[in-house]
């Protein structure tokens, strides 16, 4: 008997160190389906799609979530690509948000749904250029909703205007802070630049 | 070794079949059944209150409704109904939302009535929000008909222009009085982050009437109180987030933490002097922009509520529904003064001083400059001492403005060293007749004083 529960252990043991792979499995789930051509993009449907990827997670360089307001994989070491976890990253939730292609000189909207795993091609540095056709810089005081502030390591869109001259920011900021909406003062952190979309029909 | 007997063998294998079994249901729970959809009931709202208006001035209430995003990519079908009367009591009037074809700044909207715009007492109101397709609500304030949004009316605001802002002529502190390299040692404050995701430092501080500075040192898990120039340290149970600080005067800390990875909602943890947790309760709202210390306890400005809510009475907590039905536009130190805030435009900022609900005297500033955000608006003696940012796309300094009946009694502008990141509107704190200001370096924070000119 004894030598049974000491093999079971072991067994438990090879089993925990390969779950450790079996673990970043998120993507396994996603699809690489083409987006939808859309005619419209309005700022009220850039609030939802930004605001339903709430609680589903922080994933470096990722870009494909779930609806089950739970990040599946929520302690992924930060700064690591190759997890392959739930939830967008800064930049790729913008991206998806912001209905961009991923060939940069086209500027036409295109839906991505939540689970389908692209990026983008621009880091927060980029957007905060104004790079690619879709995008462009703006004053930071001009920034309304689903306008963005962008700093070299990161990029919030603006949720909505708040009472004391803040903003309330939806943002994937980081793996402990996963996908949500913050108040931030990013308006008035020189770090940060202002940026926007081109061609929101309303 | 010896020769693996069948026993063995069958404990292993049954060791593995376990786990993988095991293995198979967690995931099934956790990731292996996607839900494609989100839930039918999300609806979630952004409102800006107009709380100080001027006579004349046409009053139009506007309201994002953020509903389930549609799979053909349009905004969701919404409606709803504004409840609004003059003044704060008797009944409301129904105006229904009509549907404009903009939403930058929300795109439901409703004209307030010109009888009830230009009303003494201001007017109050609360709106239910709907999405048609799903039949989820959501009311905006929280507390609804119990604690309406207040709108107020200046009769005479003392107009202040501040002209075009002059960077570059910062005030040197009167005194530093925590310089604190990165570390985790005693006297040292952690910095978590990195170059490519941007560094977080001790995200909040409190001072009390003493001088004491206390450090949320919330890298390291702990309070770091300066007196004197020497440090001491308490652990507490907290987060890595960005979260904001109230120290009581007993001691007692107020922790107020940002959503996270595994606690997707705002919380208050409250923690004894020697850093035992008290209780944690949940905001009433989603998000929360300050923290401060209330007549009967903490208050926290909520938001999409955009008010100041109360998180305990006498010590204990208060649930979501008790924090709404109390909820009230201004902040209050004292239970006999609010004062109102509204920064709105590029460089607009209006203040008023409440004396029994009423607009005790008020004040308009104008910048040529844009203005941030408003860090600290409280009364001081017959003063009120505000700190608010001015900014380019490319520099920020803060303007510290001291009111009176007359204008501004003193002015100062202070650097922005904020070199790693903190809670948002936990830059300052006043005590005594000195303003408190957290900053940091690439070599630490650093918290310094600044002595005002105001009678005591």
């Amino acid at each position: 008997m004894r030598t049974f529960l000491v093999a079971l252990g072991i067994g438990f043991v090879l089993i925990a160190a390969t779950g450790a792979q079996a673990y970043h499995r998120f993507w396994a789930r996603c699809n690489y389906d083409p987006p939808t051509f859309t005619t419209s993009m309005t700022r009220d449907a850039g609030q939802d799609y930004a605001n339903a990827a709430r609680y589903e997670g922080y994933q470096w360089g990722g870009g494909c979530w779930n609806y089950d307001d739970v990040d599946s994989y929520p302690f992924d070491p930060p700064g690591d690509p190759t997890t392959h976890g739930e939830g967008g990253d800064c930049s790729g939730l913008t991206f998806k948000t912001w209905r961009e292609s991923t060939d940069e000189w086209r500027d036409g909207r295109w839906f991505w749904f939540a689970m389908r795993n692209v990026h983008g091609p621009y880091t927060a540095a980029r957007f905060k250029r104004g790079d690619g056709a879709p995008n462009h810089v703006i004053a930071k005081s001009s920034a309304g909703v689903m306008d963005a502030f962008a700093s070299d390591s990161h990029i919030g869109m603006v949720f909505f205007r708040s009472l004391y001259g803040g903003d309330q920011i939806v943002e994937a900021k980081c793996e402990s802070c996963g996908t949500n909406i913050f108040y931030r003062t990013y308006r008035g952190d020189p770090n940060y630049g202002g940026v926007a979309r081109w061609g929101w029909t309303g | 070794m010896r020769r693996p007997t069948i026993r063995s063998l069958a404990g292993g294998a049954a060791g593995i079949a376990a786990v993988i079994c095991g293995g198979i249901a967690l995931t099934s729970g956790s990731a292996g059944n996607p839900a494609s959809a989100p839930a039918a009931a999300l609806i979630d709202a952004g409102h800006l209150p107009p709380v100080l208006t001027l006579p004349g001035e046409p009053v139009t209430l506007r309201y994002a409704i953020v509903c389930a995003p549609r799979e053909d990519g349009r905004p969701c079908d919404g409606s709803g109904e504004v409840y609004l009367r003059s003044g704060r009591s008797g009944p409301f009037q129904r105006l229904a939302l009509r549907r404009g074809d903009e939403s930058a700044e929300g795109r439901y909207y409703v004209d307030v009535p010109v009888e009830v715009a230009s009303s003494p007492d201001g007017f109050s109101y609360y709106a239910v929000l709907r999405d048609d397709s799903t039949g989820a609500e959501i009311t905006v304030p929280s507390g609804g008909t119990a604690a309406p949004q207040r709108s107020f009316r200046l009769r005479n605001p003392i107009g202040i222009e501040l002209g075009p802002h002059s960077f570059g002529h910062t005030r040197s502190p009167d005194a530093k009085v925590v310089d604190a390299p990165w570390g985790s040692a005693l006297g040292r404050v952690g910095l978590a982050g990195s170059r490519e995701l941007g560094f977080t430092g001790p995200s909040a501080f409190d001072v009390a009437d003493d001088g004491t500075v206390t450090l949320l040192d919330q890298v390291n898990g702990r309070l770091e109180r300066w007196s004197h120039g020497r440090a001491s340290a308490t652990s507490v149970e907290v987060g890595p987030g960005l979260a904001d600080l109230d120290v009581e005067a007993d001691g007692t800390a107020n922790v107020l933490e940002p959503p996270d990875r595994v606690t997707p909602v705002p919380t208050l943890r409250r923690f004894d002097r020697a850093g035992k947790l008290k209780w944690a309760q949940r905001l009433s709202d989603r998000t929360w922009s300050k923290l401060a210390e209330g007549p009967a306890g903490p208050v926290v400005l909520q938001e999409p509520s955009e008010q100041w809510l109360p998180l305990a009475l006498n010590g204990a907590p208060l649930d979501r529904p008790s924090q709404a039905i109390r909820a009230k536009t201004g902040h209050a130190r004292r239970p006999d003064g609010e004062v109102v805030v509204e920064r709105l435009g590029t460089g607009e900022l209006r203040l008023a001083e409440l004396a029994a609900d009423r607009v005790h005297r008020a004040w308009r500033i104008r910048s040529s400059t844009p203005l941030g955000e408003v860090q600290l608006a409280e009364a001081l003696g017959d003063r009120l001492v505000v700190v608010t940012k001015a900014y380019t796309d490319t520099e920020s300094e803060y303007v510290v403005l001291v009111l009176g009946p007359s204008g501004v009694r003193q002015q100062l502008v202070l650097a922005a060293t904020e070199w790693a990141e903190g809670a948002p509107l936990a830059r300052f704190r006043l005590a005594g007749a000195s303003l408190y200001q957290l900053g940091s370096t690439p070599a630490g924070a650093f918290v310094v004083r600044f002595d005002l000119e105001v009678p005591q």
